[in-house]
């Protein structure tokens, strides 16, 4: 193996290093930084993210763009929020109001992604400029259904769906699944180690199915050649709009899944909840692999482009370092993404 | 000749010219049935006092979306315009309020603030432009970069509260009008009459605010560099095919790093602004979303993402339209957010009139 192959492999894989290189980083001038305590708070803090920037993974695949997403979060969290409050208040169970304000949120969700589908596919118009009338839209009804203020007095089985973990474990003493062991002292209690926060999982179950039909099924085979070549897939036979629709319909699924999730985690339902966080599910995507030309992309670089940002913002809170200073990181990184795409084309893409 | 001596095939031809000249200027009509329709509903909607405001509200949105015309006409977009923005008002704001309390004329600090800021500004144009000229970055993934860099560094500078303590003539400044006229002591220019009785004041009519002004010679200038210059000839062109442009001898990539610096120059221009107006320095938010507005503004004037069309007049209707709308919708009494619907909505029919009468809209 000589010099050029080692460097072909370093060179494939840099944004895996990179990240290695965050956490070596971290775990050396942070405290406590690799515990699983902090590992699994990264985790949280990149739920929102790591959704939004899955499904957004499938359009920017398809060569288009869903600017709605962040508005999204916000909508869907709002409706979500409010069906929980108004069951509840109306006597029903807790349990029936989450279940059915989290459906509504899914399905009500689905209705922008539609509507984005029927206008990129079926009338032509640009993603950028109609996922961004959507990004309006979403976000005017969004403030609309909250009357302007923050969703509260959710059920109270919410925190405890949102803010628990799969399994919790006291050394040599109690295992137990989402319940926290009864019968504990206080001094348990501070030892209870718990493992894997129960928003992730749901996260990653739909993250795993999509990954799926991203790799394995001619669903996803056809997204690639969408992005390839519009016309080439047309001529193969594809429906394009149909498959267009459905890529958009994708979007915003996630971006109603990770609504619900912000709903979970953070216990309010707040109209500008996601728009922070937009760009930076787009940038994760580009971070990871894909070109905004279309054709490039998958669900593992994406995801390992959210850790990126995830670790570092994580990362700097835990150095002190204020917040401002992940902005101009995540910048600079973005650029270099697509530098070292640019001029390392035959390593980052040639033949191993 | 047998085709157009039949009246009916006239009368065809008749109207579908018409219809041209409707969906050519759509935006324009429905500015006006806007205006007449909030006049109809809207309580103090017409008249000079709320025109102006809307001018005035509109003239932060204006400055970005000219800078963004250019751009757009080049087939890039420039997302960082909004922390640019952003950036140059807290820089400028920082050095007014310093210089000030060194204790150096109000004038000096005041001018120094705006040429240091406005400087500094022309950087993240500097930089988007070299990436994507010469390192061919696309202009979403650069100018995102920037957007993000300058929204850190503004946020560094301003430690996220607003710069307040500037020197009071900024304020003066920017509540200035080109003309008063108030019936007791007739018209005089850029300075305030002195008015004792309550009725005199609410009665003092204002005319043109002093930032209004300057922004119009501004858009005069670059209105004319786009239309009229070669420099205007060659945006339209490389927008049209890099290509093409290329082979007709421009230089493309001087070109464009040209563009994106009249995009972050008019950013600047906005942030300068910006500290007259609110008389303080401010990080600006998310949820305001100027550089999307700008976009909009844009596009419904208009422009088309894929370059080569578009021109300031078109783009000064955009944000017209904007303005006229938020306006409206408050004196309406609505809350400020069924903007971003009423936005949406329109950017969408922008895009779907140009999409069903390309041929209405851009041929005779």
């Amino acid at each position: 193996m000589d010099f050029r192959e080692i460097l072909v492999i370093l060179v494939k894989r840099w944004i895996l290093i990179f990240l290695a290189i965050e956490l070596v980083f971290f775990a050396i001038f942070g405290t406590n930084y690799l515990s699983l305590r902090n590992l699994q708070n990264i985790l949280l803090t990149s739920t929102v993210v790591l959704l939004l920037a899955t499904g957004q993974t499938f359009v920017i695949i398809t060569g288009g763009i869903d600017l709605s997403v962040g508005f999204m979060v916000g909508f869907s969290g709002v409706i979500c929020a409010k069906v929980m409050v108004t069951l509840q208040a109306a006597g029903i169970s807790q349990s029936v109001a989450i279940s059915s304000g989290i459906a509504a949120a899914l399905l009500l969700g689905l209705l922008p992604g539609l509507i984005n589908g029927l206008l990129v596919a079926r009338l032509r118009v640009p993603p950028f400029i109609a996922t961004f009338g959507m990004y309006g839209i979403a976000y005017g009804f969004a403030e609309i259904i909250s009357n302007n203020v923050p969703i509260h007095n959710l059920p109270t089985l919410v925190s405890s769906i949102g803010h628990g973990y799969l399994i919790y474990w006291l050394p040599e003493k109690a295992f137990t699944f989402f319940k926290i062991p009864q019968n504990l002292t206080r001094l348990e209690l501070q030892n209870l180690v718990p493992i894997v926060p129960n928003v992730t999982i749901i996260a990653f179950i739909f993250i795993a199915i999509f990954a799926f039909i991203l790799t394995k099924t001619r669903f996803g085979q056809h997204t690639y050649a969408i992005g390839g070549s519009v016309d080439a897939a047309e001529r193969s036979g594809i429906n394009v709009k149909r498959h267009l629709i459905k890529v958009y319909m994708i979007s915003s699924f996630f971006a109603s899944l990770a609504g619900v999730c912000y709903v979970l985690m953070f216990i309010t339902g707040r109209a500008p909840a996601g728009s922070a966080r937009l760009l930076d599910a787009v940038v994760a995507v580009v971070i990871g692999g894909a070109s905004l030309y279309g054709g490039t992309g998958s669900i593992g670089g994406t995801i390992i482009g959210v850790l990126i940002i995830g670790v570092l913002e994580i990362g700097l809170v835990n150095l002190g370092v204020p917040t401002y200073n992940l902005y101009i990181a995540v910048g600079c990184i973005l650029i270099l993404a697509v530098l070292i795409d640019q001029f390392l084309p035959k390593l980052v893409h040639g033949k191993d | 000749m047998r085709t157009t001596d039949n009246p009916s095939a006239m009368h065809k031809k008749r109207d579908r010219k018409t219809l041209s000249h409707v969906a050519r200027n759509w935006a324009l009509l429905f500015l006006i049935c806007m205006l007449i329709l909030f006049s109809i509903l809207g309580k103090n909607f017409f008249g000079l006092r709320n025109f102006s405001n809307i001018v005035l509200a509109a003239t932060t949105l204006l400055l970005l979306a000219t800078g963004e015309t250019f751009v757009i006409i080049s087939g890039g977009i420039d997302l960082s315009i909004g922390f640019v923005m952003g950036f140059v008002c807290v820089v400028s704001a920082i050095v007014m309020r310093d210089l000030h309390a060194a204790g150096l004329p109000q004038v000096i600090s005041i001018m120094a603030g705006c040429s240091v800021g406005m400087l500094l500004g022309l950087i993240p144009g500097l930089i988007n432009g070299i990436l994507i000229a010469k390192l061919r970055v696309p202009p979403f993934i650069a100018t995102l970069g920037m957007w993000g860099i300058a929204n850190g560094l503004a946020w560094r500078f301003s430690e996220g509260f607003p710069i307040a303590f500037l020197p009071p003539r900024v304020r003066d400044i920017g509540m200035a009008y080109i003309a008063y006229f108030s019936p007791k002591t007739g018209l005089s220019f850029f300075s305030r009459p002195v008015l004792t009785e309550r009725a005199d004041i609410w009665n003092l009519m204002k005319i043109i605010p002093l930032p209004v002004l300057v922004i119009a010679i501004l858009l005069v200038i670059f209105a004319f560099v786009l239309a009229k210059t070669k420099f205007g000839q060659h945006t339209y062109a490389i927008g049209g095919s890099v290509d093409a442009a290329e082979r007709a001898g421009i230089n493309v990539s001087r070109h464009l790093i040209r563009t994106y610096m009249i995009s972050a120059f008019f950013a600047s221009c906005a942030g300068a602004l910006l500290v007259f107006k609110i008389n303080m320095g401010v990080h600006t938010q998310y949820t305001s979303s100027y550089e999307l507005f700008a976009i909009a503004a844009v596009v419904i004037g208009g422009a088309s993402l894929m370059g080569g069309k578009g021109n300031i007049w078109g783009t000064i209707i955009g944000v017209l339209l904007i303005g006229t709308l938020n306006n409206g919708l408050m004196l309406m009494g609505l809350p400020i957010f069924y903007r971003y619907i009423a936005v949406g909505c329109i950017l969408i029919v922008a895009v779907l009139i140009d999409q069903f009468f390309p041929e209405l809209v851009y041929k005779e």
